[in-house]
């Protein structure tokens, strides 16, 4: 029993990992340059597809994905820096484009919750500890 | 004394369970984003007009007047879905109507726009969707209306609606 569980868990493992490893970027769209290529694919990566929402334009195969894809590596090839390129991005679609949100006035809550909820946690914990004591 | 700390996980746990319901049931779709380039100047372009094959600049075609624009392909159906509403701004708007023909074959877009009307002043060719991302446009039909100023004061992303439509008139009332 304990066996079978143990195979379940591995083989999902390893399908994560094979996914993690698939992406949508088209022979025809890649650059001639190695690090040229891995510098667009690591953006590519961080930028959201704004049709599928929760995949990166790396991971989509939307028309607008490749579109994004392609504009990316004309950036790049006109000598770009990724900064440039993510302005570009964020002055047209906004920060939503970004797949990690950055930290603004407007996004405290969202970066530092979790932290005060765990210390909140810690501190519910501590004191129950002690009261049962 | 016990009993106090179960309670606060579950008031928490309430709250939480209160926004997420208030969040499903208030007029509100996540998959529309706010565009970025609201209150921002039209950005600048230059490309052919869909049946002249004239040069279309955006410095020269914006600016002058209240202007819709409207990103439309002949393959994209909620396109064909709204082009009455489009059609209803053109007669019964003093409006300047701009098209954006998107990604599309520009034999089938002139004769489209015969069988169904044409609603544009004029049509500029987008073919290969770079126009649409300086636009910040990601899903086609997709309307923007641009003040006297060249600013774009609003946009709506997806087909016009009856309630979209009468939004649109009241908001180029507000801006004439």
């Amino acid at each position: 029993m304990l066996n079978n569980i143990f195979k379940v868990i591995i083989s999902i493992l390893l399908i994560q990992i094979n996914m993690s490893n698939c992406n949508a970027v088209e022979p025809d769209e890649i650059l001639n340059d190695p690090k040229q290529e891995l510098r667009a694919r690591k953006i590519s990566k961080n930028i959201r597809c704004m049709v599928c929402q929760n995949q990166s334009i790396d991971d989509s195969s939307s028309s607008i994905a490749r579109d994004f894809r392609i504009l990316i590596r004309s950036k790049i090839q006109e000598g770009s820096k990724d900064k440039e390129i993510y302005k570009f991005l964020v002055e047209r679609y906004g920060d939503f484009v970004l797949l990690k949100p950055p930290l603004k006035s407007n996004t405290m809550a969202l970066w530092f919750l979790p932290f005060i909820f765990l210390v909140i946690g810690i501190l519910v914990i501590l004191n129950h500890n002690k009261k049962s004591n | 004394m016990k009993s106090k700390f179960l309670k606060l996980p579950i008031i928490l746990f309430f709250i939480i369970l209160f926004i997420f319901f208030y969040l499903l049931i208030i007029d509100r779709n996540p998959a529309k984003v706010p565009s970025a380039l609201l209150n921002k100047n039209v950005p600048s372009f230059v490309t052919k007009t869909l049946v002249k094959n004239e040069k279309f600049s955006s410095s020269k075609e914006f600016g002058d007047q209240v202007t819709l624009v409207n990103f439309f392909a002949t393959w994209c159906k909620p396109c064909k879905d709204e082009h009455g509403f489009i059609m209803r701004f053109s007669s019964e708007k003093n409006i300047k109507i701009v098209g954006i023909n998107y990604k599309d074959n520009p034999k089938k877009a002139i004769e489209w726009l015969k069988k169904l009307g044409d609603p544009y002043s004029s049509v500029a060719l987008d073919k290969n969707g770079k126009i649409a991302i300086d636009w910040g446009v990601y899903g086609i039909p997709e309307t923007f209306i641009v003040n006297s100023k060249g600013i774009i004061k609003y946009r709506h992303v997806g087909a016009i609606t009856p309630k979209i439509y009468k939004k649109i008139n009241l908001i180029i009332k507000e801006i004439e």
